[in-house]
């Protein structure tokens, strides 16, 4: 008897289930429902739309975007390891390329997220509507920059500017390149009359008016509308903005001088994360760039994964300082063997060259460190922490020199220029230089100045000069360069198969 | 008593110990007399040779004669029990010291009972496709996995290996791929659900028995779509005590490698494809002919590795109750040195009866140690085994003045570890300690009528170590400190069932009723912590002095069904079985949360019609059954209906550069999924011939499935970093299976055999977007697709750009042409000719033609089970015939683009002077002739010899003396042979993982399998 009653216990026990035991809530994230009520929440959200910046994969600024918008140029050289960048540094690339995937993902996940931003900020009460103002115009920023990015890379692409609410908004058909530019300016305008000049010590770093107007003159600058490139970028010259180049070169690229004067946009990197940088969006995933490790050489725990060209090599050689020394932006950009070089703290003799080219590249590099293995913690650490700097007063000041140039107007070039050369303590500039010989030196000023900044490529594409330039370079696999096909990347194979309104791009 | 008994034996060679035992016993003296008796068949008089006579209730037994003459010493009045292979076992009393026997050909096995869900039923009263299998029919020996050992014999169930790693399972499908998301069937052990049965002594299992259509299987409706494996574990039998022992010892060895070129071969090579590349030659290869062999990675890596396993069991009952308790050790170490994989596992299942209740439980406990291969260090080279055959042959191992003692790659070449560094200087594993318990109480409250709540319980703990020592391997390898990484993931499953069952017999008609609700939740917690710098020789969290990881969260699944079950059958000759399933489940949103799945099925015994009583004797059983049901799957991630935030998205920000917490929503969720459902239609036939010696069941189906709940993938435009779960569209699966039986003697030799055959052909009938195209099968670290999944096409099946040759001339190559531009203008004579299938006068992704597919046209196994005297020979064979592979390891290894090693083939690559199908050694490669492509897609049929298996029982007088009532030794050998044009590592490829990577090898995660040589003792006291 006694027994029974335990079954009719245990039995109504476990029929006593109701049916909300099947309503189970996620225990570990939130909602789209629940999320978007403070002012953190939106902050939150625009951190996570810059961090794809540098994302490993497919952040312009990570490892492999900084290859993939390098490893095309005449100056750089990627070897034969990972064979998807070695293929598309040699012009044999494919459609199914991962990292040229990886860019174009990153670029619109970052475009979802800035709309999400859009979209929600009106949901947070707390907020006035000034600060939304400027939520808003940092958001468009961000996803101003990724167009700006699909547009130098792609040419045509489809344009989102609003998050997908059904399963059809999922597929959209891509929109010619003048309209992605188009977008890219539109979206800097917006954010420049947004966003604040500068922002207190706690959020240095974030993108501001400045970096706004830049950008904006630079995609002006891109799609050849000469005055409006010089009207905008000549803002920057002027109050409220006090950027200034930097005394020394060299100090764009060491951590201790970070987001500096001369700093417009800056990709900021620190080892403050996770310790893995290949983890995914979570927190151990560190919140550096293993760009310097796998630029560094075998001896320091490098992966040498790419070296400059001679053609880079001789171009610094060609003008040397008034002291008679070679330029210090070379000995800023490249290491190479001259009397009492080191690197890594070793002498350079102790170091091998192996690719036949004559250098190795600096820029970036943590050189004062004894490896790039070794972190701040002293733990293994491929990470770096040196800010990559995305938009710097030197490009502003050579892109205002270049879209008066372009006008017609060498003459009002020459301050812009005369700034970049004294820096570099080159000789006063001849004068009455014609616009063609001005264009000459600027470009000749450009390669030198932001070699390995992801420019040279984009800039031979503008100037048209992509095929004389690598033809006549000592670049691998320049002999596959096909013109007019590899100027743009094709769309990537996994947006080919997934998006039945994609067509591939001409040449592909 | 008996667990205290399990623990000590555990430690020391128990069997000879138990030996010594049993030989000083003294036998029980009892009033005995001299039985002696002959044995006949009944069909055809002829004495029947090895009946094995016992005394019931007894260990004492004998064997009959050449003659079928027997002798034995027991009581009168005592019962004696015979049994032959291929006859009905029978009972006969001791009622003269002299008997003459006849006995019956076993009219095939159709009185056995067949475990399906929620009870068992007669064989003969079964409507539903059901394959199953004895424990006692499980033969290999040499294997940890017991689930290996199935492979082939079941009709209809394919069996894959998932790779050679000690420990490693195998991948079950029942009836080819139903969905394309999560295609394992549900397991379940005495009554509970489980991940995967393959940490289960072979000892412990009574019978496999595998629900295939619909009827069997919609009693368990939610992930029933896949098929049911339910596992019994064995029960105690009244009777003295029964104690079993086995012990296995066995050696392993690679059965396969891969040939690459020694250090000498391997810079001429090398040189070559820079020399064609116009790059500068390697300083490594400069002086080919000083290098000699160099290493033979393989040979560092690769070993002959011991296993071993001990298994005790010992069983027993009363009247009133029956125990079975037993354990195990398995110890296998890995063919790759430093893996390995050991065991332990104890259970305990008992039954009482008390009046009108019955109790009983099983508590299974398992504890697993696995030593795993390190993954791919930076990415390029894979794991050890991959890394095994890139590794160039110029470098060294050793490197004793290298931290961490090994020496690597050095120089512009690919980024492959040492693989020998890679298995020492990084310690991966995994320990998982297992509880299954389940308790059920049954009551009987009218006769017929019983209701029964049963309380299933599971818990896993699994704890992954990762602890990497810091090193400088070569060049490219620097880990500057000591790192550990735990994570230790936890998850619970409660079952709750009640069941009411009510069986009844009037006139000639029979039903047997069941309705039950049940409640069901899963709950799963995970939890990492990792430290950065650890002093060296510590290896806990505490100790390091570095950089902290934590991660951490949970999931929550519950599932609540109401089932019911109707099997009728009238006159033994008409069968009617219903079943119905309502299902609710958490992982979908409340509008679509419930599901329902009913089925029916008839069956006929044509044999027991009066009509066919002339035939009887002949074709002593013939069945038709025919059944029709829907079935469910709910095999997704939890949660995905809701969107989420992500968070920990973190960036940097301010002039201290702290961090700067992110989140936000980074994937699109579908609110609206529902369950996948498949209705399966099935015909079978049963059916025994000539006298019951030649048996047969052969079933036909097709199942179709609807809303195939599948992460399609959507543009990358949309900014999703995953894809979304959706109701994905339509498969079909349609296949005929047959299994054939025939037992017989001849003379003094009694044999068995068996066949299997198993063919089903898939094809996808809706899919996504309309147009959509699921492209899957990376083959090498950096390879293209090789798989394409499409609406009307198969799934997964190879789609491929089509190698057509090589260019022998420049002629050639500007004869292929469009328009005047040259379709390949990076081509040069040595290189491949791709087919321009589109005619754009380019070669692209749009050029990819159907080249096979990854699944079999069929797929069949066979087997000879045979005793004479005291021998036995177990021979088990097991194949497929029509499916391709493709090799992504030899994708790599004939490239020459690449700094690695190369395979021998390359040694034959194409020159001016010499043309052959391998093409030029290029550097850089560009041409791409090492794109995916058919040139990489291999036949993948092959037939193995599973299992030979030499057995020797010992004979009477020497069982007698030992006072035991059996012992066999035999040897063994697992993986003998396997016949196969296939030429990577092994063609039951053994890739987990998503369906559509089937069919393709990828090199970096591959662990050849071994063949394995045992040796084995088996003993019944």
């Amino acid at each position: 008897m006694k027994n029974i009653i335990i079954f009719i216990a245990a039995a109504s026990l476990a029929l006593g289930c109701k049916k909300s035991t099947l309503e189970l809530l996620n225990p570990n994230q939130l909602t789209t429902e629940t999320y978007w009520k403070t002012e953190t929440d939106v902050q939150s959200a625009l951190a996570a739309t810059y961090g794809l910046l540098r994302d490993v994969n497919g952040g312009f600024w990570g490892v492999r975007g900084i290859e993939t918008s390098n490893g095309r140029g005449d100056d750089f050289f990627i070897r034969n390891d990972v064979a998807t960048l070695y293929q598309l540094s040699t012009f044999t690339n494919t459609p199914d390329n991962g990292p040229v995937n990886d860019m174009w993902n990153t670029c619109y996940r970052a475009i979802f997220r800035a709309n999400q931003i859009m979209e929600n900020v009106d949901k947070v009460s707390e907020l006035s509507a000034d600060a939304k103002a400027a939520y808003v115009a940092e958001a468009k920023f961000l996803r101003g920059l990724n167009y700006f990015i699909l547009a130098i890379n792609f040419g045509d692409a489809p344009i989102n500017l609003k998050t997908a609410a059904t399963k059809d908004d999922y597929f959209v058909a891509k929109s010619p390149e003048a309209d992605v530019w188009a977008q890219a300016k539109q979206d800097f305008t917006d954010a420049a009359a947004g966003l604040p000049v500068a922002y207190d010590k706690q959020w240095v770093g974030r993108a501001t008016r400045g970096a706004a107007i830049a950008y904006l003159g630079k995609a002006q600058l891109y799609t050849k509308d000469w005055p409006g490139a010089a009207t905008t970028l000549a803002k920057l010259t002027t109050a409220p903005f006090n950027y200034q180049l930097m005394p020394q070169y060299g100090d764009n690229f060491v951590v201790a001088h970070e987001n500096n004067q001369e700093s417009v946009f800056e990709i900021q990197l620190g080892d403050v994360g996770g310790t893995d940088p290949w983890a995914g969006e979570n927190s151990a995933q560190a919140l550096g760039v293993t760009t310097a490790q796998e630029f560094a050489p075998a001896e320091v725990a490098g992966w040498f994964e790419v070296s400059p060209t001679d053609k880079l090599f001789n171009e610094f050689k060609k003008e040397k300082t008034v002291d008679n020394d070679f330029d210090p932006r070379m000995y800023a950009t490249l290491i190479w063997d001259y009397p009492g070089a080191t690197f890594y703290t070793k002498p350079f003799t102790s170091f091998k060259l192996i690719f036949g080219y004559s250098s190795m590249f600096k820029k970036y590099q943590n050189y004062t460190q004894k490896d790039e293995i070794t972190g701040a913690s002293g733990a293994s650490n491929y990470t770096s922490s040196n800010n990559e700097r995305a938009l710097r007063y030197d490009d502003v000041l050579l892109m205002l020199a270049e879209a008066l140039t372009m006008q017609g107007k060498p003459g009002e070039a020459y301050p812009f220029v005369k700034q970049i050369r004294d820096r570099a303590k080159l000789a006063p500039l001849t004068a009455g230089l014609t616009q063609d010989q001005m264009m000459a030196e600027i470009r000749h000023q450009r390669m030198l100045e932001f070699a390995r900044e992801g420019q040279r490529f984009y800039d031979l594409k503008r100037w048209g000069l992509l095929k004389q330039e690598i033809t006549n370079s000592d670049k691998v696999g320049k002999q596959f360069y096909v013109a007019g096909k590899h100027d743009y990347f094709p769309v990537p194979q996994q947006e080919m198969n997934s998006n039945p309104k994609m067509v591939q791009n001409s040449h592909w | 008593m008996h667990s205290a008994t399990f623990l000590i034996w555990k430690k020391i060679p128990f069997v000879p110990i138990l030996l010594i035992v049993f030989l000083t016993l003294n036998s029980y003296g009892q009033q005995q007399v001299t039985v002696t008796g002959a044995v006949t068949s009944k069909d055809d008089g002829a004495p029947l040779p090895g009946v094995a006579v016992t005394i019931k209730n007894t260990n004492q037994g004998v064997a009959t004669d050449a003659d079928g003459k027997f002798s034995i010493r027991t009581s009168l009045g005592s019962t004696l029990v015979l049994k032959a292979l291929g006859f009905a076992p029978q009972e006969v009393s001791v009622t003269s010291q002299k008997l003459s026997i006849v006995m019956e050909s076993s009219k095939s096995d159709l009185n056995e009972v067949v475990v399906i869900g929620y009870g068992t039923v007669r064989k003969k009263d079964l409507t539903g496709a059901i394959a199953n299998i004895k424990g006692a029919d499980i033969k290999a020996q040499g294997v940890s996995d017991v689930t290996k050992s199935l492979q082939g014999r079941l009709p209809g169930v394919t069996i894959e290996s998932a790779g050679g790693n000690p420990g490693a399972g195998t991948r079950i499908l029942i009836r080819g791929v139903g969905t394309l998301g999560d295609a394992a069937p549900l397991y379940i052990v005495d009554g509970v659900q489980v991940p995967s049965i393959n940490n289960l002594s072979q000892l412990d299992i009574q019978s496999i028995d595998v629900l295939k259509d619909a009827s069997a299987a919609a009693i368990y409706g939610s992930r029933a779509a896949n098929g049911v494996v339910l596992v019994t574990t064995r029960n105690g039998k009244s009777g003295p005590p029964v104690v079993q022992v086995n012990a296995n010892y066995g050696i392993q060895n690679l059965a396969h490698r891969v040939d690459v070129l020694n250090a000498e071969q391997w810079a001429n090579v090398s040189n070559a494809a820079h020399d064609a590349g116009g790059l500068t030659r390697l300083d490594i290869a400069q002086n080919p002919s000083s290098l000699g062999a160099g290493t033979d990675w393989q040979d560092v890596i690769y070993r002959t590795a011991p296993v071993q396993q001990y298994q005790i069991l010992t069983s027993g009952g009363g009247d009133k109750g029956t125990y079975s308790i037993s354990g195990s050790y398995t110890d296998q170490q890995g063919i790759v040195t430093v893996t390995g994989y050991k065991r332990y596992n104890f259970r305990a299942k008992s039954e009482t009866t008390k009046g009108r209740f019955r109790f009983g439980e099983t508590v299974l406990l398992t504890r697993e140690k696995t030593i795993n291969m390190a993954g791919g260090w930076g990415g390029q080279g894979g794991n050890p085994v991959g890394s095994a055959a890139k590794m160039i042959p110029v470098f060294q191992v050793y490197d004793s003045s290298a931290l961490g003692g090994f020496a690597g790659a050095y120089g512009p070449v690919v980024n492959v570890a040492n693989p020998l560094a890679q298995l020492h200087l990084e310690d991966i594993n995994t320990t998982s300690s297992n509880v299954l318990t389940n308790v059920f109480g049954e009551v009987t409250i009218i006769p017929g009528l019983t209701y029964k709540l049963n309380m299933g319980y599971t818990a896993n703990f699994t704890t992954d170590e990762d602890y990497q020592k810091r090193h400088t391997v070569g060049t490219l390898f620097t880990h500057a400190t000591n790192d550990l990484s735990l994570t230790k993931e936890e998850t619970q499953l409660l079952l709750l069932e009640n069941t009411l069952n009510y069986s009844k017999t009037f006139g000639k008609s029979s039903i047997q009723a069941l309705a039950g609700y049940t409640y069901q939740k899963t709950d799963y917690s995970y939890l990492l912590n990792a430290r950065t710098d650890l002093p060296d020789g510590l290896r806990n969290i505490d100790a390091g002095r570095g950089t902290s990881t934590n991660q951490g969260n949970g999931l929550e699944s519950a599932l609540l069904s109401t089932l019911g079950r109707l099997i009728y059958s009238y006159d033994d000759r008409y069968l009617l079985t219903a079943s119905f399933r309502r299902d609710g489940s958490s992982r979908f949103g409340a509008a679509y949360r419930y599901g329902n799945f009913p089925s029916v099925a008839a069956g006929w015994n044509i044999s027991n019609e009066k009509f066919f009583s002339s035939l009887t004797s002949a074709i002593p059983v013939l069945k038709l059954r025919a059944s029709y049901g829907i079935l469910g799957n709910q095999q997704i991630d939890d949660y995905q209906y809701s969107a989420v935030i992500s968070s920990n998205i973190n960036y940097v920000t301010g002039q201290e550069q702290q961090k700067w917490f992110g989140a936000i929503q980074t994937a699109f969720a579908t609110p609206n999924i529902k369950w996948e459902s498949t209705k399966t239609s099935n015909v079978g036939v049963d059916a025994a011939f000539l006298k019951g010696r030649l048996t047969l069941t052969a079933d036909y189906f097709v199942k179709t499935t609807s809303d195939v709940l599948l992460n399609v993938p959507i543009p990358g435009s949309t900014g999703s970093i995953s894809d979304p779960v959706v109701n994905a569209g339509r498969l079909r699966n349609n296949g005929f299976e047959l299994g054939l039986g025939y037992a017989d003697h001849a003379g003094k030799l009694n044999y068995s055999v068996f066949g299997t055959f198993s063919r089903v052909k898939n094809k996808v009938l809706e899919l996504g977007t309309g147009s959509q195209k699921i492209f899957g099968g990376q083959p090498t670290h950096h390879g293209a697709s090789s798989t394409l999944t499409e609406a009307g096409g198969p799934i997964s099946a190879f789609y491929l750009i089509k190698a057509d040759g090589i260019f022998n001339s420049q002629e050639e190559i500007d004869a292929y042409a469009k328009n005047g531009a040259l379709i390949q203008p990076n081509a040069a004579p040595g290189d491949i000719k791709f087919q321009d299938t589109n005619g754009d006068g380019q070669i692209s992704d749009e050029d990819k033609v159907y080249a096979g597919s990854p699944f079999p046209s069929f797929e069949y196994g066979f087997g000879i089970t045979a005793n004479y005297q005291h021998f036995d020979l177990n021979a088990i064979f097991q194949g497929t015939h029509g499916n391709k592979i493709y090799n992504g390891l030899r994708q790599d290894l004939e490239s020459m683009s690449l700094e690695f090693n190369y395979s021998t083939a390359t040694l034959n690559a194409w020159t001016p002077e010499k043309h052959t199908d391998i093409p030029r050694a290029v550097t850089g490669d560009p041409n791409i002739n090492d794109r995916t492509s058919t040139r990489f897609l291999e036949s993948g049929s092959y037939l193995r010899m599973k299992t030979l298996q030499i057995g020797y029982t010992i004979g009477d007088p020497l069982k007698n003396k030992l006072k035991i009532s059996s012992l066999r030794a035999y040897v063994s050998a697992d993986n003998l042979f396997t016949i196969t044009n296939y030429t990577g590592y092994n063609p039951d490829l053994g890739r987990t993982g998503s369906i559509f990577d089937r069919g393709v090898d990828f090199g970096h995660v591959a662990y050849p399998i071994a063949r394995t040589l045992s040796v084995g003792l088996q003993l019944t006291l």
